[in-house]
């Protein structure tokens, strides 16, 4: 490129150079050709003339001797054009003259010119002739030659010069173009050079202006439209950056479909969400990157109708998710094609609450349906008339009472669950020896544990810190954990009490049974209210179904922690977890 | 040349039809098949019910797709790599649909077994169903991403499935020998053993069709284990 440019300049110049020196060469040459030719006839005219005047006999008598005095080549013609004498040839040998065009120029205008070539000399030769007359009629005619060799010469010797000129003119030009190119196109260079970088993506850098001229201008145009360009590009970045930087942040995980089907993109929150299960999905097509049969047909129930829709899913197999998926259209003004947008919520967690409640309405109603049921059916049997049996009226009433009692138990169940999530309850604080505590909750389920000749072993330190508890609650949590612990062992059990101190900030008391035991899948669910493990056989050892949940409720209230774990068959131990510096009572007030 | 670009986008549309409802059965079946292992390890007849319900489906599905691919074959005459694909289709729909059928089995089975108590912990059958899955899922992963050694390592997870089989066998065998109150139960999860190892048989067959389907070689018969063979 550069290159080219410089070479055009150079043939420019070569071009413009070589021709007008041509072109003048040729004009002077011409001119001065006709010139010397003009000098050289008109002296042999003179010297024509002289001899013409000269008497005839004296011509011919010192013919010769006038030749070699007039430096050229005399001719004497007789007027039928027989040449007489010929300085340079024997006249007897030479061919008629009459139509040789110097003479018949010579016969009709009184004088004759022609340049002809001379065979004998290899040069142009001049020849002039003048008609001698005698009393009105051509007698003869004198002719003189002169080589034109010295015109020739002239002419070559300024064609030599003008090649010179020519030489001169060349190297002027390389020099001329040489110094154009430094000062117009060296600039130009820059830019393109400049531009090229541009051209490549990297708008960083000014050009250097030096002139004032058009590329000056020029120059400074590319910078203003460079800097122009670069705040263009910053505040795309900027805006493109904080979309981007939003839609990464997003919790919900966002998936864009091409207008194919394809994944375009997915955002942060959706690879938080599937995983390493699903592996790179971009460009692969919904169903293959997933597999979901439902999200296959909300897609395609998206297509047919055209409009947003709204699906709940259940994804994956090993560690299923319920995702609430919206499907609906992206529309580009600018290109027209129309993509999908799909943005996906994690409701797995909203799902298992609204199971608890679910559960737990229908779990309440059973439990408060089941005793009530009794007390109806024994009430009316007893209005029918069986009052009057007395052993039988009595034992009515105790069922009734029995029944009573136990919609008492769960009514102060739901109660205390209810209070400590309203968060009424208020611990008493108060320092309490553990031993003592776990003696006193013993000391409830002892005729239990005595029906069922369940063995109990204690691991009970001395030496182990006080505990800040409240007196009441520290208890209830202790008889319900031992309660359990009680209910889902069988008869010749045993159970295992151990407190120890766990690094400087709990005490844990561990209550072991040799019970039926928990699976482990349903342990997560424990704390849940009315959750049971075995639905008949909890009911069937006269359980609310709120003992777990009561204690679960309580220790987080002492800010403790509760840790249960079992394997099915074995047994079960739960882990009770009191913190052991309560620096702040903030829950006392 | 509009035409032919027309109709060429048509096919390609067609090929990706038959691959998303091949994929569409392959999800519900792998879906069939998880139900049915969990009703079986977590006793829960209801979702039982849930799989032999979702067989109709699965049968229906099972036309469909093969309709669909005859229909293609006919009409587009399709050529090399198509071809194969077309014809592998054909026959993992064929596999899938058995193992949509091995799922309704073990459903079947679980129903009876939970009316029993629990005739012992399971130790080698959650393994094994954990294997099944694992495998189906990598043979139909393998198959939407045409990943060769994803198909071959399930080719050779055949194997482990098969030993797990004659492992369980063998346990039960002395159960039934110490107590034969417990023959009905055993043979109950005897059955369903066999069907996780037929499971685990189509889902090796599948990889083998889609290590053909990428390839072009034929690896049925060659290898490990031998090709599923059809019991009545």
């Amino acid at each position: 490129m550069k290159i080219g440019l410089f070479y055009k300049l150079l043939i420019a110049f070569l071009a413009i150079g070589i021709l007008a020196v041509l072109i003048s060469g040729l004009i002077i040459q011409g001119q001065m050709k006709h010139e010397l030719t003009g000098w050289v006839e008109k002296d042999l005219a003179d010297r024509v003339q002289i001899i013409s005047t000269m008497p005839e006999e004296e011509i011919n008598k010192n013919a010769a001797t006038l030749a070699e005095k007039v430096h050229a080549r005399l001719t004497l013609i007789d007027a039928s054009g027989w040449v007489t004498f010929d300085s340079d040839f024997q006249a007897k040998k030479m061919d008629n003259h009459l139509n040789r065009p110097e003479i018949q120029e010579a016969r009709l205008k009184g004088k004759g010119t022609a340049i002809r070539y001379s065979r004998t000399l290899k040069t142009d030769m001049l020849y002039l002739a003048l008609p001698v007359y005698d009393k009105g009629t051509v007698k003869r005619y004198i002719r003189l030659a002169h080589p034109l060799s010295e015109v020739t010469d002239t002419i070559n010797q300024l064609q030599s010069t003008v090649f010179e000129v020519i030489l001169l003119v060349m190297m002027l030009s390389m020099f001329a173009a040489i110094i154009f190119s430094i000062r117009i196109l060296s600039p130009l260079w820059d830019m393109e050079e400049f531009t090229e970088k541009i051209k490549k993506g990297d708008v960083s850098g000014t050009l250097m202006v030096k002139s004032q001229d058009e590329i000056g201008r020029l120059a400074r145009n590319i910078n203003d439209m460079v800097s122009e360009l670069q705040n263009r590009i910053k505040a795309a970045d900027e805006e493109s950056q904080t979309l981007q930087s939003a839609f990464a942040s997003m919790i919900e995980g966002v998936i864009v479909l091409d207008s194919d089907g394809h994944v375009e993109v997915l955002n942060k929150g959706m690879h938080e969400m599937l995983g390493s299960r699903y592996g790179d999905i971009v460009g692969k097509t919904v169903m293959e990157a997933f597999r979901n049969v439902e999200l296959h047909d909300a897609l395609d129930r998206y297509h047919r109708t055209g409009h947003t829709v709204i699906q709940e899913f259940i994804l994956g197999i090993e560690n299923p998710i319920v995702l609430e998926v919206t499907i609906s259209p992206i529309k580009t003004v600018s290109s027209g094609v129309e993509k999908t947008i799909m943005v996906f919520h994690d409701v797995t967690h909203l799902k298992r609450l609204e199971q608890i409640r679910a559960d737990f309405i229908a779990n309440v109603t059973h439990e408060i349906k089941t005793p009530l049921t009794a007390i109806i059916g024994f009430a009316q049997t007893l209005l029918q008339g069986d009052l009057g049996n007395r052993t039988e009226a009595i034992k009515f009433l105790q069922t009734i009472h029995t029944n009573a009692q136990r919609l008492n138990r769960l009514v102060d169940d739901l109660l205390i669950l209810s209070n400590i999530e309203l968060g009424e309850t208020k611990l008493q604080l108060e320092t309490i020896d553990l031993n003592n505590a776990i003696e006193n909750a013993l000391v409830v389920v002892q005729n239990r544990m005595d029906d069922k000749k369940i063995m109990i072993t204690k691991e009970l330190p001395l030496n182990l810190p006080n505990l800040m508890a409240d007196k009441d609650k520290l208890q209830q949590i202790l008889v319900n954990v031992l309660d359990n612990a009680v209910k889902f062992t069988s008869e010749g059990g045993l159970i295992f009490i151990k407190a120890s101190q766990e690094e400087t900030e709990f005490i844990v008391v561990s209550i072991t049974d040799t019970g039926i035991g928990i699976p482990k899948n349903e342990i997560p669910r424990l704390g849940e209210r009315f959750y049971r493990v075995d639905k008949t056989r909890s009911r069937d050892v006269g359980g609310t179904g709120l003992g777990l949940s009561i204690v679960k409720h309580l220790i987080i209230a002492h800010r403790g922690k509760m840790n249960i774990q079992s394997s099915p068959g074995r047994g079960t131990t739960v882990s009770l977890y009191f913190p052991l510096s309560r620096s702040d009572n903030s829950r006392t007030q | 040349m509009d035409e032919i670009k027309h109709t060429s986008r048509e096919y390609e549309r067609e090929l990706q039809e038959v691959k998303e409802s091949l994929i569409y059965l392959g999800g519900m079946t792998e879906k069939s098949i998880a139900l049915g292992l969990k009703a079986l390890l977590e006793r829960d007849s209801n979702l039982a019910r849930q799989v032999i319900q979702n067989d109709d489906q699965i049968d229906q599905l099972d036309v469909e797709n093969e309709e669909k691919c005859i229909r293609l074959l006919a009409l587009r005459q399709p050529a090399a790599r198509d071809l194969r694909f077309i014809t592998t289709a054909i026959k993992i729909n064929g596999h899938l649909e058995r193992i949509g059928d091995m799922a309704v089995n073990i459903a079947e089975k679980v129903i009876v077994l939970n009316d029993e108590p629990q005739l012992k912990p399971y130790i080698d059958l959650p393994r094994m169903a954990e294997i099944t899955k694992t495998m189906i899922r990598e043979s139909l992963d393998a198959l939407v991403n045409e990943d060769e050694p994803l198909a071959n390592k399930v080719r050779s997870n055949d194997e482990i499935i098969d030993h797990l089989n004659e492992q369980i066998f063998r346990e039960l065998l002395t159960f039934m020998i110490e107590d034969p109150r417990t023959i009905h139960r055993a043979l109950l999860i005897m059955q369903i053993s066999k069907s996780l190892e037929r499971i685990a048989d189509h889902a090796k067959g599948i990889a083998d069709m889609v290590v053909y389907m990428i390839t072009g070689k034929s690896v049925r018969h060659v290898g490990p284990s031998d090709e599923p063979e059809e019991q009545g």
